[in-house]
């Protein structure tokens, strides 16, 4: 018989689980060694942080805005600073501090925008609201929010998003002072409408976790428009969100996928080998290379795709180390390189931080330890991630 | 949330009275993994540090050694922690009590329970085992692990093979996580010391055998357990580290309480536990990890050097300084040519004329213009002055090291002050707050080990020849106690004791470990044919690759083998002989039988033994001391003095009734008696006629075995032997006439 194996490593999963019983301190810990240890790592990182913050806005003390926005900010960039070679966590925290900042200001100028239809309500919009108390000292009706960008859109990424990429506010930044925050008058918000405040906020973040979660699948929509029928695509490392594209691709298109990874595991086990074994049942044909061989596949390459880790202000971006090799390689070889990334992992910085935009892996996974003299003789410096300047990329795909 | 745990302990105890039968607690337990921490090793390695530290304290890349090993139950999902301290426990139990992360009420520590276990009279891992076997913590599969250990390795698969192990069968009671370092020279490897050897099958992974073998030791043979060669295929080990993760199930417990005198988990337990495979019928299994992942113990001060190296390697990620693992660490990989690799923590400032690479420095640590620093961890707030030379060392908190000087390969523990133009060879251990004093010139050899306090914990005489005027600080001297034995050149400890691998100075004999010995009843046809059969099988690549340091070489060992059983069988057989009361000669048989078990010896190797002890009590009653008895009556005495004696010969020393046999004993008697110095040969002969005859006597040996060995071509090899046969021309020829009457009226004297 074969017992259900005990997982007995922590992961997300379990946290996730106990995020309800456990003290927020807890969470936070737990969180934070998971990112240290990488048992946590990708995608899921973004999603993890906008829970945890939906725990903080949930089970800390806050009376007014301010107190709120300093709660979040701090457990924020505890989060950034334990992973920093994850920029996506420090776009999560970025958007629920906007988000709060955004439904404070509503409920501030509700007075102002109070004759506003209410058809400008986006989705996430008090409907869903239990509004129940009305700030007692404002009398007035609903709060609505900011109606500005709001009628731009017709899909639900919130609003804070564009903020966020247009201001690029230095307020915004994780690692910044937070100072500056409190010099808009948000604090005169009442402490009655904490309530609703910490509803409404809470439902905002539920939104962005739903945005994350769906972006996959929003970018895998485009997929038969990129991919054409007898394409030879190249795929760098793929990560979930091309994997998704791929097999969406698959369904409608019959095209060769070439995959690349960095080195042969020792193992001898085939790389991506569930991947593989979807794409063939699709009846697609998948070839596995090395890195190092791939300028002699180019010419017959159509395109390359890979999955970024964060997208940064220049346009550059951040993903598995070998993307350069691939991207330059189409480069010379005037083919397209796609880069697939959410909208969650557009970064209001620069490239600024040499250390950590390289981030160091096991060195064992390059070399052997077993390996006495190699181990001696050598350094290893094993980049599991490397940027990638703009002039390299030439389409991006989002969630938009 | 913290609250429940207070209770888990109280109830694990009442619970656990019979721990070996504490199945439905098992079940119930099951989802909760528990882990023992053995926080102390009962060993001096790392002194004069731990003389003031426990090692598990000592900061390795600047974060105490315990941290990792939490960090890496932690990150296995371990839930109940129990550690066993010895020494300096109450340090421990502070460290862990201030630790926002470890401490057990606090709401970060991972674990649901962290329990301090003390034991007061506790001298070895073994007493360690014990004790938790009497309190019955523990529910269902536990894991055993050091408190000196690093690692990676990710244990829900290792774990769920040993679980359904254990379903298949109950008595596969533990695995065992061991690392292959390779083939090759590897530093892992030559900082162990000792070489631990493993016998695996490797189709289930199950360990057979275990085996200690170090440079030290005068012989060079491992010896093989016959049974293993029916093994259809067997892999013999040696590049295997040992990182001390051992999954067990209570049962180890169990078998720990059973073996009162096992000290050692490895050397003596598993080795114990292993040799007596068919008694106990315990399983024990091994997980190879060859690569990806980590695993080690900082259990020697070579070892410490290789991990701190492998940490900086990164070997050992995500346990690596730019990971931050400690509460308050803020390290950063620095970029910047002339730092390249390194990492520094906040507030660090290095001059900007200085090379600092591959190093790990503190907080508030500075480092002077013109300084190299390469290959080395510096703790916090220490200052380096200019000009200073630092190369793979390791370099505590608050040290100070002036103007000029130059560190290389030492470790330099808190507090130090190195003052000007100090040379600090390679090996050197400089403790807590020793001072050198401007321009000491340590010695290269012996190898400086400095320290303020002298190994019983005493101040020390400060030593102004060794560190100056200005100096703190005298040689550290190893207290040479009773312990003699352990002292002696062979012993292993020597080398581990060092921060350097050196054999310089030891008395190491010239072979390398090249001979794998196989028993001495086992010809090399024997092995010849198993790896004939191995290569059928088709597996023999592993095992050759794996044996190339080892060479069958039959003979040698055989000779060592026997030598050792024969001259304590000898010994005391002659022992009980000579013992002047009529006791029974059973208890010497059972001792007889007990020392062939234990060392297997052959048919003829214990025929061999008997005959010498007869011939040489025979031999020693002719001598005036002894009574000078003419050899009739000195045969007569020596095999009938005794009741059993000659049963005894009949049945052990002969052996079957075969002319063979008797033959082959006769002649055993023949050479015995030659190799009696104070025999001359003619005597002798004598002798030998009236043992024969006396044995002839008693039924012992018949016409027909005497007449074997009488034309046996081995009887007359030289001079010597032909004079003492030629003494029993008579008796044989008497023999050869011999009625069947005489035979009858001589059987009576059987009865006695």
């Amino acid at each position: 018989m074969a017992p259900a194996r005990t997982i007995y490593a922590p992961s997300w999963e379990k946290l996730e689980k106990a995020l309800k019983t456990q003290p927020l301190e807890a969470s936070i810990e737990a969180l934070i060694f998971l990112l240290k240890r990488r048992q946590l790592h990708g995608d899921a990182c973004a999603d993890a942080t906008a829970s945890i913050l939906r725990q903080v806005v949930a089970k800390s003390k806050w009376h007014d805005v301010d107190d709120l926005l300093v709660q979040v900010q701090k457990a924020g960039s505890r989060l950034a600073q334990a992973a920093p070679h994850e920029p996506v966590i420090g776009n999560v925290v970025r958007r629920v501090m906007g988000l709060i900042r955004d439904e404070a200001t509503e409920s501030r100028n509700a007075d102002d925008f109070g004759s506003e239809s209410a058809s400008d309500i986006q989705s996430l919009a008090p409907a869903t609201n239990p509004l129940v108390p009305v700030p007692t000292t404002r009398p007035g009706p609903t709060p609505i929010r900011l109606p500005t960008l709001a009628s731009t859109t017709s899909f639900h990424v919130s609003k804070s998003m564009f903020n966020l990429l247009s201001i690029a506010d230095p307020a915004d930044s994780v690692a910044g002072s937070f100072m500056t925050g409190t010099s808009t008058p948000i604090s005169q918000a009442q402490p009655a409408s904490v309530h609703a405040l910490r509803g409404e906020v809470m439902d905002g973040i539920d939104e962005i976790i739903d945005e994350i979660s769906q972006a996959d699948d929003q970018i895998a929509s485009f997929a038969d428009i990129q991919i054409h029928p007898g394409d030879f695509v190249l795929v760098h490392q793929p990560t979930p969100t091309v994997e998704k594209f791929l097999v969406r691709a698959a369904a409608k298109r019959r095209f060769t996928v070439l995959i690349s990874s960095l080195s042969p595991p020792q193992t001898g086990e085939v790389p991506y080998a569930a991947l593989r074994k979807k794409l063939s049942a699709a009846g697609i044909r998948t070839i596995n290379l090395a890195t190092n061989g791939l300028m002699a596949y180019m010419p017959k390459v159509n395109k390359v795709i890979f999955g970024a880790r964060a997208v940064y202000q220049n346009g550059g971006l951040l993903a598995d180390s070998g993307a350069y090799t691939a991207a330059r390689a189409a480069h010379e070889s005037s083919k397209p390189v796609i880069v697939l990334s959410g909208i969650f992992k557009f970064c209001p910085e620069d490239p600024s931080d040499e250390a950590s935009k390289h981030e160091l892996g096991n060195s064992s996974s390059t070399v052997s330890y077993a390996d006495g003299s190699t181990v001696d003789a050598i350094e290893i410096e094993n980049t599991v991630a490397e940027y990638v300047p703009p002039n390299l990329v030439d389409v991006y795909l989002t969630n938009l | 949330m913290s609250s429940k745990h207070g209770g888990r302990g109280g109830g694990g105890a009442s619970k656990g009275k019979k721990p070996a039968k504490a199945g439905a607690a098992e079940e119930k337990r099951e989802d909760a993994l528990q882990a023992v921490i053995l926080a102390d090793s009962f060993q001096d390695r790392f002194r004069p540090f731990t003389l003031e530290t426990p090692r598990c304290l000592l900061p390795l890349a600047n974060t105490p050694i315990i941290e990792y090993t939490l960090e890496y139950l932690a990150s296995a999902g371990v839930q109940e922690v129990f550690i066993y301290c010895g020494a300096h426990s109450e340090k421990i139990e502070t460290y862990i009590h201030d630790s926002a992360r470890w401490n057990p009420s606090s709401i970060l520590c991972p674990f649901t329970s962290l329990e301090f276990i003390r034991v007061s009279d506790a001298n070895s891992i073994g007493d360690f085992l014990r004790d938790l076997d009497k309190r019955g913590l523990i529910g269902g599969d536990f894991l055993l692990v050091h408190g000196d250990l690093v690692a990676n390795i990710p244990l829900d698969d290792a774990l769920a093979r040993h679980r359904a192990r254990r379903e298949a069968n109950r008595d596969a009671c533990m695995t065992m996580i061991l690392r292959s370092a390779g083939v090759e020279e590897h530093r892992a490897k030559r900082a162990r010391g000792i070489t631990p050897t493993f016998v695996i099958d490797p189709t289930s992974g199950r360990c057979l055998q275990y085996e200690e073998v170090h440079p030290l030791q005068s012989d060079h043979y491992l010896e093989l357990d016959p049974a293993i060669l029916k093994m259809p295929e067997f892999e013999i080990r040696s590049d295997l580290v040992d990182c001390g993760i051992d999954i067990c199930t209570p049962d180890v417990l169990a078998l720990w309480s059973e073996s009162f005198d096992y000290e050692l988990p490895r050397k003596n337990f598993l080795h114990g536990v292993l040799k007596d495979w068919e008694l106990n019928g315990k399983l024990i299994h091994t997980e190879i990890i060859e690569d990806r992942c980590y695993a080690a113990r900082a259990s020697n001060l070579q070892m410490y050097d290789c991990l701190s190296q492998d940490i900086l390697g990164g070997w050992t990620f995500p346990y690596v300084p730019g990971n931050n693992f400690l509460h308050g660490q803020t390290y950063k990989r620095v970029k910047d040519g002339a730092r390249s690799g390194s990492c520094f923590e906040e507030g660090v400032l290095v001059a900007k004329k200085s090379k600092v690479s591959k190093s790990v420095l503190g907080r508030g640590t500075e480092v002077g213009s013109g300084t190299v620093v390469s290959k080395s961890i510096i703790g916090r707030n220490c200052r380096i002055g200019k000009n200073v030379r630092i190369e793979n060392s390791y370099i505590w908190d608050d040290v100070t090291i002036e103007d000029g000087s130059s560190v290389i390969r030492s470790i330099l523990a808190s507090g130090a002050v190195i003052g000007k133009d100090c040379q600090i060879p390679p090996g050197s251990l400089i403790s807590y707050g020793v001072q050198l004093g401007e321009g000491t010139q340590l010695p290269a050899k012996p190898i400086p080990v400095i320290s303020l306090l002298t190994h019983d914990g005493e101040p020390a005489k400060t030593d102004v020849s060794l560190v100056g005027e200005k100096g703190q600080g005298a040689f550290y001297e190893e207290a040479v106690d009773e312990d003699d034995e352990d002292a002696d050149e062979t012993d292993p400890s020597v080398l581990q004791k060092s921060l350097l691998y050196s054999l310089d100075g030891l008395n190491l004999s010239s072979s390398s470990i090249s001979t794998l010995a196989s028993h001495d009843s086992m010809d090399s046809d024997d092995i010849d044919s198993q790896i004939t059969s191995l290569q059928g099988a088709g597996d023999v690549t592993p095992v050759r690759s794996r044996l190339s340091s080892f060479a069958s070489d039959d003979g040698a060992a055989a000779a060592i083998k026997s030598d050792a059983f024969h001259g304590d069988a000898v010994h005391g057989l002659l022992d009980a002989l000579r013992a002047d009361d009529n006791g029974d000669f059973d208890s010497a048989k059972l001792e007889f039988m007990g020392l062939r078990l234990a060392n297997n010896a052959s048919d003829s190797s214990m025929r061999r033994a008997i005959a010498v002890a007869f011939a040489r009590r025979a031999a020693e009653l002719l001598t005036p001391e002894h009574g000078g008895l003419e050899p009739t009556k000195a045969a007569e005495q020596a095999f009938s003095s005794k009741k059993g004696a000659v049963k005894f010969i009949k049945e052990v020393g002969v052996g079957a009734e075969k002319a063979d046999n008797q033959a082959e004993f006769a002649l055993a008697l023949q050479k015995a008696l030659l190799g009696v110095k104070s025999l001359e040969n003619a005597r002798a002969g004598a002798l030998l006629a009236a043992m024969l005859q006396k044995l002839y006597s008693l039924d012992v040996l018949e016409e027909d075995g005497i007449i074997a060995w009488w034309e046996d071509k081995r009887a007359s090899g030289s001079d010597s032997m032909d004079k003492i046969k030629e003494k029993c021309r008579v008796l044989v020829e008497w023999l050869e006439n011999a009625d069947e009457e005489d035979s009858e009226e001589e059987s009576e004297e059987d009865d006695e």
